[in-house]
């Protein structure tokens, strides 16, 4: 009878191709313009599937800033209406850059020296160019209990961490090293299989399969990564922070925990969610043992990336905001693929 | 994903054994793949491979650096709606010394450069403004995926920002120069990129 469950599921599944479809826009909220979107113009493009977030504002001269999103996320603005579906379906086929000024905002920037306008022009652009959207950055409103433990994490980083795993590091030679962290991302399968069927990315959940079963068969436990050494089968990277993401879900606000580091509300559940299908939790249950294992497993980890952090706080000016910032775009960014 | 494991792809600007798609090669790659490979030979050159010889050969990297990378359009980018408020003699003063850092950031790991393997894996050209995407093959095994976002400018491409990971590098700048800008002020924000620049 279960069995008729899955099939019905992955089913399902299989016909729901993109969560988008389903539950609308993906977390990218429109842009902070007074929107006055004419209803004919949505109308018109309503077919293109790729068409979102349009908004429009005056440019001055009694004509309209079209500002919108094409299906990969990336902005664009144009006096033309034209414009707008021409990009829209040249980027169904190929991915578009984002574009700072479009030649129309240049030519309309230079013709109006009246002072009151062009800052209204010039705040368009620099607003589409690179504003502080409430969608750009990842509010923090804890930031005094965030930046606390990010300064814990720093200490923990460079009094027991960073020794320990130097330490580690002499004694245990890199192939080894990479074995054991091989071992243990190989060990996570369950949450990256199961995520992409929550995400119905049905082709890389077989992917991700196929990955485990090579790599613990051929690859002795997961020990050595023969699907990307022999058959160059990519990773598949998803977790439940992503599918929420995926299905809509913001990141919430910027939470730093002390130890796990830089995470979000959202990819906090996703931890926690994770956790039930993590098998180390299942095959070590004494918590004790537990700890132990995960100290390991961070130490092991650490041996392998000395020198990122000290990196980071080097080429950063706050090293607290590079981090939270960098954290929000890289998960972003992993929500998209 | 370990969040500091992303900072070390810093070095990832600058590597060689490109393999070239004949098919995909524009302009913009072009252009990458050019400067990469000036820099590769700089490292490469016995001649210069002398302790002594250290400085002259990061004057010469840092010479092909800011070639590709246009700093004005990074700090441009990087300032956003604060840009305009500053005045003409604070945007010299700021300019070099954000491309200093961003070089610097780069400059150590490129030294230390040792084999990783890069892969122009695709381009593509909208006008004036074009993305190069590349992928690097750590010897961990892994691949990092990085974007060069070129613009044209007189004919010339150059480098506006760099993205690695899906991080990218204007953005990172621009929170924390947005956090340091409305706390305090611009000569603040100088002072500080200052004191880090030669803290060297």
């Amino acid at each position: 009878m279960r069995y008729i469950y899955i099939t019905l599921i992955f089913t399902m599944l299989w016909f729901i191709q993109s969560p988008v479809l389903v539950f609308g826009q993906s977390s990218k909220a429109s842009p902070s313009v007074e929107t006055m979107t004419p209803k004919s113009y949505k109308m018109s493009i309503a077919h293109l599937k790729s068409a979102s977030d349009i908004a429009v504002k005056h440019d001055g001269f009694g004509g309209y800033l079209y500002y919108y999103r094409d299906s990969w996320g990336n902005k664009h603005i144009t006096n033309n209406i034209d414009h707008i579906a021409q990009n829209l379906q040249k980027a169904d086929a190929t991915e578009s850059v984002m574009h700072a000024k479009g030649p129309d905002q240049d030519a309309a920037e230079k013709k109006q020296p009246d002072s009151s306008r062009s800052e209204e022009a010039e705040d368009s652009s620099e607003e589409f160019m690179n504003a502080d959207k409430p969608e750009e950055i990842i509010s923090d409103p804890l930031e005094p209990m965030n930046r606390a433990f990010f300064h814990f994490n720093d200490k923990l980083y460079f009094w027991f961490l960073k020794p320990v795993a130097s330490g580690y590091k002499v004694v245990v030679p890199q192939p080894v090293r990479v074995s054991v962290r091989n071992f243990f991302y190989n060990a996570a399968f369950p949450v990256r299989f199961v995520n992409c069927l929550f995400q119905a990315k049905i082709e890389d959940a077989g992917v991700e399969l196929s990955r485990f079963l090579v790599n613990t068969f051929v690859g002795v436990a997961g020990f050595f990564d023969m699907a990307t050494k022999k058959f160059n089968i990519k990773r598949q990277e998803e977790d439940l922070g992503q599918t929420l993401g995926t299905y809509g879900m913001g990141p919430g606000i910027y939470i730093n925990w002390p130890i796990l580091g830089p995470s979000s509300l959202r990819d906090t559940v996703g931890l926690v969610g994770d956790a039930f299908l993590d098998p180390l939790n299942y095959i070590v249950p004494r918590t004790k043992y537990r700890m132990s294992v995960n100290t390991y497993e961070g130490i092991n980890k650490t041996s392998l990336t000395i020198g990122d952090y000290e990196d980071l706080k080097r080429a950063a000016l706050d090293p607290y905001v590079a981090t939270r910032d960098a954290y929000f775009q890289y998960r972003q960014s992993r929500i998209k693929e | 994903m370990n969040i500091k494991y992303l900072y070390q792809l810093s070095l990832l600007l600058f590597l060689t054994l490109t393999f070239i798609d004949p098919a995909m090669a524009g302009d913009p790659t072009n252009r990458i793949k050019q400067t990469t490979d000036k820099i590769i030979a700089i490292l490469n050159d016995p001649a210069l491979k002398v302790p002594d010889k250290a400085a002259e050969r990061r004057k010469m990297i840092r010479k092909e650096v800011d070639e590709l990378f246009d700093w004005e359009e990074f700090s441009q980018r990087a300032l956003a709606r604060h840009w305009r408020k500053t005045t003409d003699k604070e945007k010299k003063e700021f300019i070099p010394l954000f491309g200093k850092l961003v070089e610097r950031t780069y400059m150590d790991k490129v030294e230390n450069y040792s084999g990783e393997r890069v892969l122009y894996t695709d381009e593509k050209i909208e006008g004036n403004y074009g993305v190069v995407n590349v992928k690097v093959m750590t010897d961990k095994n892994e691949e990092i995926n990085v974007d060069y976002r070129l613009k044209k400018r007189g004919g010339e491409w150059i480098v506006y920002d760099v993205s690695i990971a899906g991080v990218s590098l204007v953005n990172n700048y621009r929170v924390q120069f947005n956090d340091i800008l409305i706390r305090s002020s611009f000569k603040e924000l100088m002072k500080r990129l200052q004191e880090k620049v030669e803290k060297d």
